[in-house]
């Protein structure tokens, strides 16, 4: 027998109600242990919040407009009401089972009424992925409407969760490993490994459920169905990096552009992000390379794509994002910001894994079938002093900085580990003082957990906003600054409140980019607050033109822009 | 091969605009007993079963058991140029796939239309255990169900075994309309258990209105929070039964 949606329903309203780990894990394995095979792949990725496994590049195209006039028809209430119940849970899945309790005291029933079950969900969804084109928008209008129609209030909330793909259970990938491995009784580490390979958890336990645990260590790469890339610590210097992987290692260049991997059969070439979202269609320039470079009939390359300027220096991240993911006017981009493909690893080659070989062996590889393509610059040495020399020479090229590869390190799939460091200059911290802070989302709804951080103009003595973060801070600290604002408050507007400057916090970033956004023209990139600086006062704070001369010395290095 | 042949074109007339409130394309199954059709309509909340015995035909020839589909609004815009004392002949063209409509009286008119590909999908009847089975004559019911619609946009049916009360209940007005066993308009009435249900007026006047024309008697059957079953009275071999889903309280 199917089993019913609503059962995935209750089982997700449960997680949501905990953030016992092992409770949640205990749960799903319960869960997954009751389905029929077919369903585990569907269950999984709508417990994820996904509509459909994460190598599939289908989409829904389903924007928040189309859903939004959805639910205004199906439940006919006064719109103020659903913008009402969402500043007060914070979630469009919350608010949508509201709208749908108080407006449904009474549907209209269908002759053969079943209630809807997981598989049916998921051929709905398919049925909006799969259309396109000309009234496609009411054509998937259409099919929302019924699939809402059919399913009580609670469904409906996380129907749409998973066609806006955000759950906000707090159940992650990482736990749902736990899960599989629990309810179908594969080793963890076996079913983290299978799951690495295919890129999908939601397959793999599938596997687990049919074929157990032999099925699942066979379980092989496949072209075109990209894998978690291989992650690298961030290590304070040098010497941290060569004393850990005992006293001689590779550096290599870190470009600042986008990771990508390149998955190449025959003629046919796919370029997928780092987030293993497929972005072919904005490089087709990479493509024509691959196609006529690389020396393999298959193979999954991996590389940084950085965008250069007229005379071949790396341009600033920022432009770089102006191609990615773009899908118009590609051919003029490909003028306009011209991009560079520098390869640093071969994973998989004609039918052979390279994962367990050593890395020196899989760069030597890559450089044999690499034809033309260059390869990020490397070098291997125990100096602390040329790798010094080195890391000064990556800077002055306007890059990133190094990453340190252990030499007999294996490529291990999704791991942040010690194998592999990144080795920055890091920027010196800047101490900004909070002027407002935002409510924030799902479990934070009721926190000021967004904060404006502001930079003091010496000569106006005005605090301008340089950027904002709701990363850094524990959830008690966030408690306990909600109080703190909501006291000083002296203007809320919406889910703002503004606060008189008083609160100095030292917060980290990555890079100061030129932003429209801010009154100042500029805007911290990745800022996440390292502390609460109670021992500064505003006045200490650090001032817009040290922001503003952090900005200028990054370019020092780089290309400028026309 | 199909051929039939009817004096009085009325009654085919009444009968199509009856299927025709809920569909707009139907198939028909013609067999050499007569014809046939169950359809849900697109929201499937409601479904008409029809059946026709070759007997109600002054002329019924068809050769090998078959589906038509026909458009039937566009077919209803032919049959309503039928008037009184007329005969209609129908057949089918099967090489060309079109239906032949001729409509003799006063003068002859030979229309013909295209028939579409038949749906092959097969509706089942609901199964459904019925506590209320009460008898009305078509017309009562058609004046209830009138009353109630001036009102709101749904009724609320129910019935034990001394009568049946339609509860209409609008925005401004309200309305009780109550049908004792034994009057003129509900000639019986048996409940195994008092029963309650909500149905869409919009779906159960078009229904009545439409089935009023081909028939004197109407049995209600129901149950709480059941889909009600509507079944006309034929003066001849045949039936007209309606189903329409219920409007439930979300729990």
């Amino acid at each position: 027998m199917e089993t019913e949606f609503r059962a995935l329903a209750e089982l997700c309203e449960k997680l949501e109600a905990t953030s016992k780990r092992t409770l949640m894990v205990s749960l799903v394995a319960e869960f997954l242990k009751h389905l029929r095979d077919d369903e585990v792949e569907p269950a999984i990725s709508m417990i994820l919040g996904r509509a459909f496994p994460r190598w599939d590049q289908r989409t829904l195209e389903v924007s928040w407009a189309t859903m939004s006039g959805s639910i205004k028809r199906l439940t006919n209430v006064d719109w103020k009401d659903f913008t009402k119940a969402f500043s007060k849970t914070g979630d469009i899945g919350a608010a949508t089972k509201i709208m749908f309790e108080s407006s449904r005291i009474q549907r209209q029933a269908t002759l053969f009424e079943k209630p809807v079950t997981i598989l049916e969900a998921r051929r709905s969804l398919e049925a909006i992925a799969e259309t396109s084109g000309y009234g496609s928008r009411e054509r998937k209008e259409c099919l929302i409407e019924t699939l809402l129609g059919e399913v009580t209030p609670l469904e409906a909330k996380y129907i749409v969760k998973i066609m806006i793909g955000e759950m906000r259970t707090g159940f992650h990938e990482g736990l749902m490993e736990l899960a599989v491995s629990k309810a179908f009784n594969v080793p963890h580490d076996v079913v983290q490994r299978a799951s690495m390979l295919t890129g999908d958890i939601g397959e793999v336990a599938a596997i687990a459920k049919t074929r157990g645990r032999e099925g699942i260590s066979k379980l092989q790469f496949q072209v075109f169905r990209p894998i978690k890339p291989m992650l690298a610590q961030t290590a304070e210097d040098i010497n941290e990096a060569l004393k850990e992987h005992g006293g001689l290692t590779a550096f290599e260049h870190k470009l600042d552009g986008a990771r990508v991997q390149i998955h190449k059969a025959m003629n046919k070439v796919r370029i997928y992000s780092r987030r293993l979202t497929d972005v072919t269609a904005s490089f087709p320039e990479i493509v024509r390379l691959t196609r006529e470079e690389v020396k393999a009939s298959e193979a999954i390359l991996e590389g940084e794509i950085i965008a250069v300027g007229k005379d071949g220096t790396p341009l600033p991240f920022q432009h770089f994002m102006r191609r990615f993911r773009r899908v118009h006017d590609i051919e003029e981009m490909v003028k306009r910001i011209p991009v560079e493909l520098f390869l640093f690893d071969l994973i998989y080659i004609d039918g052979k894994s390279l994962i367990v070989d050593p890395y020196v062996e899989r760069r030597k590889k890559l450089k044999e079938i690499a034809g033309n393509i260059p390869l990020t610059r490397q070098i291997i040495t125990s100096s602390p002093r040329e790798a010094e020399r080195f890391l000064g020479e990556a800077i002055n090229k306007g890059h990133e900085g190094l990453v340190a590869k252990k030499l007999d390190s294996p490529y291990t799939l999704g791991v942040r580990g010690k194998r592999w460091f990144k080795i920055k200059l890091s920027l010196e911290p800047l101490d900004l003082v909070i002027v407002a802070a935002e409510y924030g989302y799902g479990r934070r709804h009721n926190w000021l957990s967004d904060y404006y951080l502001a930079a003091r103009d010496s000569e106006s003595g005005e605090f301008l906003v340089v950027g904002k973060t709701f990363k850094g801070l524990t959830d008690e600290e966030i408690k306990d600054m909600t109080r703190r604002l909501e006291e000083a408050a002296i203007k809320e507007e919406h889910r703002r409140v503004v606060v008189p400057p008083k609160i100095v916090v030292e917060v980290a970033y990555n890079e100061v980019q030129k932003s429209p956004k801010y009154k100042c023209g500029m805007a911290l990139r990745f800022a996440r607050i390292m502390r609460i600086r109670e021992d500064k006062s505003p006045e200490e704070a650090d001032t817009i033109q040290k922001v503003r001369k952090i900005y200028e010395k990054q370019f020092e290095k780089k290309a400028i822009y026309r | 091969m199909f051929k039939v042949r009817m004096a009085d074109a009325k009654f085919l007339k009444d009968m199509i605009s009856a299927i025709s409130i809920l569909i707009d394309e139907a198939t028909f199954d013609l067999t050499s007993d007569g014809i046939k059709l169950r359809a849900m309509d697109p929201s499937r909340v409601a479904m008409v079963d029809f059946e026709w015995q070759k007997t109600v035909f002054d002329e019924y020839v068809c050769g090998e058991a078959m589906k038509m589909c026909v458009n039937i609004s566009e077919m209803m815009k032919l049959l309503r140029r039928t008037g009184k004392d007329e005969s209609v002949e129908l057949s089918l063209d099967e090489k060309t796939g079109r239906l032949k409509i001729a409509i003799k009286g006063k003068y002859t008119r030979t229309f013909n239309m295209p028939t579409l590909e038949a749906i092959e999908e097969e509706v089942p009847t609901p199964k459904v255990t019925f506590n209320v089975r009460a008898k009305t004559t078509t017309e009562g019911l058609r004046e209830a169900i009138e009353d109630a619609s001036l009102v709101s946009d749904h009724v609320r049916i129910e019935a034990d075994n001394e009568k049946m009360v339609m509860q209409a209940t609008g925005d401004i007005m309200g309305a009780t309309i109550e049908l004792k066993k034994g009057s003129d308009a509900l000639l019986d009435i048996e409940a195994k258990e008092a029963s309650k249900a909500t149905f869409s007026l919009s779906y159960l006047s078009e229904i009545v209105k439409a089935a009023v024309a081909t028939s004197d008697i109407a049995t209600l059957e129901f149950s709480t929070d059941m889909p009600i079953k509507l079944d006309f009275k034929q003066p001849k071999e045949g039936k007209l039964t309606f189903y329409l889903a219920p409007r439930i309280e979300v729990e």
